[in-house]
């Protein structure tokens, strides 16, 4: 881990590179990458379809792992980790945030909130108790009862942060969290990611299509074809 | 219309889903078409066993052979009733037989299982009477003697059940086993056939006989035939066309078979109709889009309609047709059944009739219909725009 | 909110399909329920035999008799209280000659000895005993011909020729389910003094009562070897053995009903299968969702497993529901007034009630694990993929 600006890295990738087969014919679509992203930071990675960018966001989220290359996020070497590793790194260390919200529609607002908490020991009360924090902190005080279907595009979204949040990880990966709103909401979105960056020292990785989103990122990486475009 | 290779590649790319609920549909259709084809097996052994230019005489009252019994006295008044056919020598052809069931050990069971086993004393013409039992291994019993033949559905299944082997009738009188007989496939093939004096004096019947049968000499002349036995008050006799007889003996057991069976087909039919309905309300929800889409193309909301319940047909008449086909490999097998007329045991095949295997081809696609109908009613009634909006 | 409380919620999302399989899985539990209702109603009665009493009967045929002395010989042998003798009468009511029951001669006094279990007024008994004509009959055949106490009825032979009329001096009941509720029992006397004098003093079976239940194998050949060497041998077994033997016929029907309940199994584990099957596909994005945000396969595997249970849980209880009325008072009242000879008594056992549900509930789980299997192993980055 090395020292810069008194924040340390994150996330690093040296020499990353993810292949996929498709048939007989491999996919290059990571090439031996390297990237650093610090602590406290709001990125954003930007890209072409194609371009990898969502891969890269998976591996960084632990939901994949590399062909080949090293990547270390919060501290955990992830290339060599076995999925059931990884799900227990997921839990403790990354908040997602999805394009298409992908709540539990049979849970209400608070419920939704509360899912991740389930894979920890605290007791119900607790779990309660922080879910309510965390859906205050989004704005969303008044909504808890609400059922996903009963709620806007923007207030969904929000109840999905306030899911990532919820745990306390030192991560929120997002992929496209504006790709479905219109532009009020989504402007409500990213001042709510900055804000989580801001004040609580959130990293945060976003994939966007949106260059008025990807301004608001403190660090803007291009993808093209597997490779930073910098 | 929509044509059909649209629901059978739509079926198909449900594969899993598809397999399952042709698959229970199958399994339906096999256990009805079994249930229905013991029951017509069951009719046709023991109808088989009837001529209709025989006729068979027993006690008034009695039902059943099992029961009647006739003196002997009587016997040569029957076969001199008018339309009882003579022989080249002038004799009346007719069969004064008695009837005993005996308990038998039954082999391949668990040991030491009886099973009950008819034994039937037949005078010397009884092939005469009875010209569709032939003897296919061995010889005919010596009249007189204490030989017998057996029906070849008892060879090896029972104890002392082989041509040169022996059984007793009573303690110290043993028979000897000298030929096996077919009968078209009837329940005398399930029977023991001793000369009547044996079976007589084994069972204390002297004297008596359970009933006669005789050839007639049409099968116009029952009726006089019948006429002449019944209005002696005397003799107390009923007589039966041969084929009547045994219709009415295979009613208990025929009808045991197939209410049995068809309690069993009717719950698992409307089980297997719900598992089709709930397979085709999933393909209808998964393709609205796709309907959303016919919809705007021109398709009539009967168009649509039509199409799913055809798509349920064909899910169900495939696995219709496979336990069909399944079911026929019964035929092959055979069944030991006790028939309630007789109180022994008579070995039954399975018998595939033409109405069996339409009705269970309409059965099947019956459940494709009711199941399907449902569904597609939904289907027809999405709004387009609705339904394209997703 | 648990794991399982949410899987309990997911069926609530697709109302008619978990209603459609909760008729399932009651339809085979209701189902289930009946089949093993009529193989215990058939077995239980050698379940239930008496343990002290042995039957004696011709050694090779039962249609063929035995001299009633033999009844007074086995009467006066070591180990035996009771003796009573009996003929199979084959009487029908004239009316409908297709109704089927017992008819049965046999010496009052001794029958009712030797059958504790058969129950009358000591009113009936008396009045029975004392009319040679009198007849005693089952209730659940008096309910059904509507024959009251004091009734003459008619019934005629077809083994013994012609009308016999018979008065009704008691009805019966049971206290166990050994016994037939539909037969009409009468005097032997009656029937033996109208036979002509060669048919005259047989009997069809001898049942005896012996005082040490463990001797009844000793005694059962003792009786067989007294009469070996006379005209006619016997064969005398158990009570429990007897009612085996006579199962043992029927041991193709039973042998189907087991088929049956298997493929009837089968079949709806195929239904409710592919019902969860087809819930785990339209969810597999919402457990790609669960994989990321940290739940493990076995989760994703619990909560599948969960919903299966649910649905078995409820379809198993209506079944239930359903199976007690439906069996109870609809088939078991049918059986038992009109085929009462092998369905003495038709009704719902505990034991085959909690087989039933712990069934309902077997096969919603087994139906659910490979679907459940297939959820666990969804690659989280496909299933994520792949909306709704």
């Amino acid at each position: 881990m090395s020292e810069n600006n008194g924040k340390s890295d994150i996330i690093s990738l040296s020499k990353v590179g993810k292949s996929f087969w498709r048939g007989k014919e491999r996919l290059d679509v990571l090439k031996d990458l390297d990237l650093t992203m610090k602590e406290g930071s709001f990125e954003a990675l930007m890209g072409p379809s194609g371009s990898g960018k969502s891969t890269l966001l998976n591996l960084i989220a632990g939901l994949d792992v590399p062909t080949s290359g090293s990547l270390k996020v919060a501290g955990s070497e992830l290339s060599q980790m076995s999925e059931g590793d990884r799900a227990g790194f997921r839990a403790a260390n990354i908040g997602f945030v999805f394009q298409t919200y992908n709540l539990m529609p049979v849970l209400t607002a608070i419920e939704n909130v509360e899912l991740p908490l389930l894979l920890t020991s605290l007791p119900a009360a607790d779990r309660r108790k922080r879910a309510e924090t965390a859906l205050k902190l989004v704005g969303l005080g008044d909504r808890m009862g609400h059922y996903p279907r009963q709620l806007s595009g923007g207030q969904e979204q929000r109840v999905t942060i306030a899911r990532a949040i919820v745990t306390d990880p030192k991560i929120i990966v997002a992929d496209e969290p504006t790709g479905d709103l219109d532009r009020d909401s989504a402007n409500d979105i990213l001042n709510l990611l900055g804000r989580l960056n801001t004040e609580l020292g959130k990293t945060i990785v976003m994939v966007t299509h949106d260059p008025a989103a990807a301004e608001r990122a403190t660090v803007c990486h291009r993808l093209d074809k597997g490779a930073l475009a910098l | 219309m929509i044509p059909i290779s649209y629901n059978v590649r739509s079926l198909m790319v449900r594969k899993t889903t598809t397999f399952a609920t042709a698959g229970g549909i199958a399994l339906v259709v096999f256990v009805l078409a079994a249930a229905m084809m013991l029951a017509a097996g069951v009719k046709k052994t023991m109808v088989a066993g009837g001529r209709p230019d025989n006729a068979i005489v027993t006690r008034k009252g009695s039902g059943a052979e099992l029961s009647s019994s006739i003196e002997n006295n009587a016997v040569s008044l029957i076969l001199a009733a008018p339309g009882v056919k003579k022989d080249e020598t002038g004799t009346p052809l007719g069969s004064g037989e008695t009837v005993v069931v005996i308990a038998q050990e039954k082999l391949g069971g668990a040991a030491g299982q009886v099973s009950n086993v008819l034994v039937r004393g037949v005078p010397e013409n009884v092939l005469k009477v009875r010209p569709d039992v032939h003897i296919v291994s061995g010889r005919p019993a010596k009249p007189g003697t204490d030989e017998c033949i057996i029906g070849k559905n008892l060879v090896g299944n029972y104890a002392g059940m082989n041509v040169g082997e022996k059984f007793e009738l009573k303690k110290n009188r043993p028979v000897e086993v000298v030929g096996v007989f077919e009968a078209g496939g009837s329940s005398f093939e399930s029977e023991v056939w001793a000369s009547l004096e044996t079976a007589r004096s084994s069972f204390g019947r002297d004297g008596l006989v359970s009933s006669v049968t005789v050839r007639l000499e049409s099968p116009a002349a029952f009726d006089r035939f019948k006429a002449t036995i019944e209005t002696d008050k005397q003799l107390l006799l009923e007589a039966e066309r041969e084929t009547t007889y045994y219709e009415k003996q295979s009613q208990a057991t025929a009808l045991f078979v197939s209410v049995l069976g068809w309690v069993i087909v009717v719950f698992c039919m409307i089980g297997a109709t719900l598992g089709a309905m709930n397979t085709m309300f999933a393909a209808v929800a998964q393709r609205k889009r796709e309907v959303g889409t016919l919809r705007a193309l021109g398709f009539s909301k009967f168009n649509i309609l039509t199409s799913f319940v055809v798509e349920s047909v064909v899910l169900t008449a495939v696995g219709g047709l496979v336990g069909l086909i399944a079911s026929l490999l019964l035929t092959f097998g055979h069944v030991s059944l006790m028939n309630q007329a007789s109180w022994s045991e008579i070995t039954f095949s399975f018998s595939a009739t033409p109405g069996i295997l339409i009705g269970a081809i309409i059965a099947g696609c019956s459940m494709g219909i009711i199941g399907g109908f449902l569904p597609a009613l939904k289907a027809a009634s999405t709004s387009p725009i609705e339904a394209m909006r997703g | 909110m648990t794991l399982f409380g949410i899987a309990a919620r997911n069926i609530g999302r697709n109302k008619l399909r978990t209603s459609l399989t909760v008729a399932v899985v009651a339809i085979s539990t209701l189902f289930f329920i009946m089949l093993r209702t009529v193989v215990w109603s058939w077995t239980s009665a050698s379940e239930f035999a008496a343990k002290d009493r042995i039957a004696t009967r011709h050694k090779v045929s039962f249609v063929m008799q035995l001299p009633k002395r033999y009844a007074e010989e086995i009467a006066q042998m070591p180990g035996v209280t009771a003796v009573c003798y009996a003929n199979w009468f084959g009487g029908k009511d004239p009316k409908d000659e297709n109704d089927f029951f017992a008819t049965i001669a046999t010496d009052p006094a001794s029958l009712l000895k030797v059958y504790p279990e058969i129950k009358t007024s000591e009113a009936e008994k008396q009045a029975w005993i004392g009319d040679r004509r009198g007849a005693m009959i089952g209730d659940s055949l008096a309910k059904k011909k509507h024959w009251k106490v004091g009734d003459k009825i008619t019934l005629a032979g077809s083994i013994f020729p012609g009308n016999w009329d018979f008065n009704i001096s008691g009805i019966y009941t049971t206290t166990t389910t050994n016994v037939d509720r539909a037969t009409v029992w009468f005097h032997w006397d009656y029937l033996n003094e109208s036979l002509p004098e060669r048919s005259k003093d047989k009997v069809g079976w001898i049942v005896s009562n012996i005082s040490d239940p463990g001797a009844s194998g000793r005694i059962s050949k003792a009786v067989d070897a007294k009469f070996d060497e006379r005209d006619l041998q016997t064969i005398t077994m158990s009570e429990a053995a007897l009612n085996q033997s006579f199962l043992g016929m029927f041991s193709a029907i039973l042998k189907a009903i087991d088929l049956v309940s298997v493929v009837m199994i089968a079949i709806m584990g195929l239904i409710v299968g592919n019902t969860i099957a087809m819930g785990v596909r339209e969810r597999t994005n919402e457990y790609g969702v669960l994989r990321a945000i940290g739940f493990l396969p076995k989760h994703i595997a619990q909560f599948v497993l969960g919903e299966a249970l649910v649905i078995g849980i409820v379809g198993g209880v209506v079944g239930l529901g359903l199976g007690y009325p439906f069996v109870n008072l609809g088939v078991g009242r049918f059986l038992e007034e009109n085929m009462g000879q092998m369905f003495p008594q038709f009704r719902v056992q505990p034991q085959i009630a909690v087989m039933a549900f712990g069934l309902a509930l077997g096969l919603a789980i087994v139906s659910a694990i490979l679907p459940a299997r297939k959820a666990a192993s969804l690659q989280v980055v496909e299933s994520l993929r792949r909306v709704g």
